[in-house]
């Protein structure tokens, strides 16, 4: 079976800046990938280049079997990559169903169904009860879980998770966890870009470490997190007990 | 749940029907032609904010241009029926069209800009238009046109004898604006407009194609701006730039929404039910020796508004609202 996502030796620059070199990296149907890395190793780039927010300065990205490099976010969201922001952008002054609508509606421009289609992402999500409150009154971990709902209206066959799980209690992580497998089971690919190992490591199949804009060491997480490599790139030489 | 939001709106449905009916009936209790000339003024400038704020309170593209609309649909109807002699009903629905390619073509290039830097690119484009229609010797350049009245005709749109007809032609247009925000509101292009209002990012995300929301929403709004201007050139009979296209009016149609609630489907008609008639009876009773009495009423209002409640006066209406909010 084809590859859902690859990116074919990607090049993103921003003036002098170097954020991405030479990154290929192919993601498998139905997957869950941790894109991790320390600070500044160029994760968010690859995720918006992959979103669609930014162009690739060289390379190509494929997705679903179709060359989508010079779409935009919302024609690759039409054809199945959903994302959320690392910094929640919920829409305030509406409704927690209202900001879910506005997802439902790229697949259906019937309201009652966009409605009907937005309620049950939010009991998918355990937000149901909240829906008829604003976007701006719920607590962060909600928002968090209204961001991933909002995506999942859409209908996506690839979910990309920027940093959904950082900073919550270690329950509201859990419950977030419990999020993700479900939505795979549901048949989603899941690529998340996480900072804190412990959290990412049980939930995926396969990690990507990337360092200095380039990928380091791809495999299982299990085998990533013994890697000298990586662990030189979180803590420095001194630890790479064996490199 | 889902009962629920259908329930609120087949109540708004209901209240404007209820509303419609009370004002129809208006003219039967009132007679002085002074009072029905403000009832006149509200209903249009009801029609008009409401129309203001499908651009700007729904999509959040604050204009401060829109007498360029207005304008816009004043001259195209009355150019339209002093040169070629075309009748202002066609004249309206043409000056409505003019009005949203132009809004269109000017939002090209402004939809670029952000916040600010958007509301500025509106007011500039509103005065250069006022300036060239100055100019435009073809258009009757600073002196304006005035349109001849030949006796009552339904056929011309004009009524020498009786407000009453105009009275109930702004009536049907605030009818028509509202119907179709009220249409708007729970359509994709509703939730679009709110979504790019609150984050276009996010809303990019969202498969939502930013640029042509704007450009929707903006055509939508400039079309009944125009229809409005239209309506008003017949009413007064008598245009000349200033008096349709001064910035006066783009900011007496941003008033009444952001009095009554911006972005919101009964801001507008409340916002100008209140602020119409209050400027002009203090223009006529306190006015006089100083201009400006009525400018001051707006400015404490809006002050007030912003300090005591920034969602607008449809807040008060609203309990189940604030109680979500707390």
């Amino acid at each position: 079976m084809t590859a859902l996502l690859e990116t074919k030796g990607i090049w993103k620059r921003f003036g002098g800046l170097i954020a991405n070199s030479d990154v290929s990296i192919s993601i498998g149907r139905g997957e869950i990938v941790g894109l991790i890395g320390p600070n500044g190793a160029g994760k968010s780039t690859l995720f918006n280049l992959i979103a669609g927010v930014y162009a690739p300065t060289q390379g190509s990205i494929v997705f679903d079997g179709e060359d989508v490099t010079p779409m935009t976010a919302a024609e690759r969201c039409e054809r199945g990559v959903g994302r959320t922001f690392q910094v929640v952008k919920s829409f305030e002054t509406m409704t927690v169903i209202d900001n879910v609508i506005v997802g439902a509606l790229i697949r259906t421009t019937v309201m009652r169904e966009a409605r009907r289609k937005a309620y049950e992402v939010l009991e998918f999500c355990g937000l149901a009860p909240r829906a008829n409150i604003l976007a701006s009154q719920l607590i962060p971990s909600e928002k968090r879980r209204l961001e991933v709902a909002r995506a999942l209206a859409t209908e996506p066959k690839l979910l990309l998770l920027d940093e959904v799980l950082t900073g919550l209690t270690p329950i509201e992580a859990q419950t977030g966890v419990e999020l993700v497998r479900k939505a795979r089971a549901a048949g989603v690919t899941v690529l998340m870009v996480e900072h804190v190992m412990e959290i990412v490591m049980p939930l995926v199949d396969r990690a990507i470490v990337l360092d200095l804009g380039k990928v380091l060491v791809e495999g299982k997480p299990t085998d990533v997190v013994r890697n000298p490599k990586v662990i030189s790139a979180y803590l420095g030489d001194r630890h790479a007990v064996g490199a | 749940m889902d009962t629920a939001f259908s329930d609120r709106r087949r109540r708004d449905l209901l209240l404007a029907a209820v509303f419609v009916v009370i004002a129809a009936l208006l003219p039967l209790f009132v007679k002085d032609v002074y009072i029905q000339n403000i009832m006149v003024l509200t209903l249009m400038y009801a029609a008009l904010s409401q129309s203001w704020n499908i651009l700007s309170g729904y999509c959040g593209q604050i204009s401060l241009g829109h007498a360029l609309y207005f304008g816009l649909g004043a001259y195209t109807t009355s150019l339209l029926f002093m040169k070629f002699g075309v009748l202002p009903w066609f004249g309206m629905l043409g000056g409505g069209l003019i009005s949203a390619v132009i809004a269109m073509a000017l939002g090209y290039p402004c939809f670029r800009l952000r916040g600010h830097y958007f509301v500025i690119a509106t007011i500039v484009i509103a005065e250069t238009a006022l300036l060239l229609f100055q100019n435009w010797d073809w258009a009757g350049a600073a002196l304006g046109i005035d349109i001849p009245v030949h006796g009552d005709s339904w056929l011309k749109f004009q009524f020498a004898r009786s407000k009453l007809p105009y009275f109930y032609f702004a009536l049907v247009l605030a009818c028509i604006a509202w119907f179709v925000t009220w249409w708007l509101e729970d359509s994709k292009w509703g939730y679009w407009w709110r979504a790019v209002k609150d984050n276009p990012d996010a809303a990019e995300s969202l498969g939502v194609v930013v640029f042509n929301s704007k450009m929707g929403a903006a055509a939508v709004s400039a079309f009944l701006t125009a229809i409005g201007g239209s309506f008003y050139a017949q009413f007064v009979s008598y245009i000349d730039p200033e008096s349709v296209m001064g910035f006066q009016f783009s900011l007496l149609m941003a008033l009444p929404a952001v009095l009554g609630g911006i972005g919101t489907l009964w801001g507008p008609v409340l916002g100008a039910v209140i602020l119409i008639p209050l400027t002009e009876l203090t223009r006529s009773f306190i006015g006089g020796s100083g201009r400006g009495v009525d400018l001051i009423v707006y400015g404490s209002l809006i002050v007030v508004i912003s300090l005591a409640r920034p969602e607008g006066l449809v807040g008060l209406f609203s309990p189940r609202r604030r109680e979500i909010v707390r």
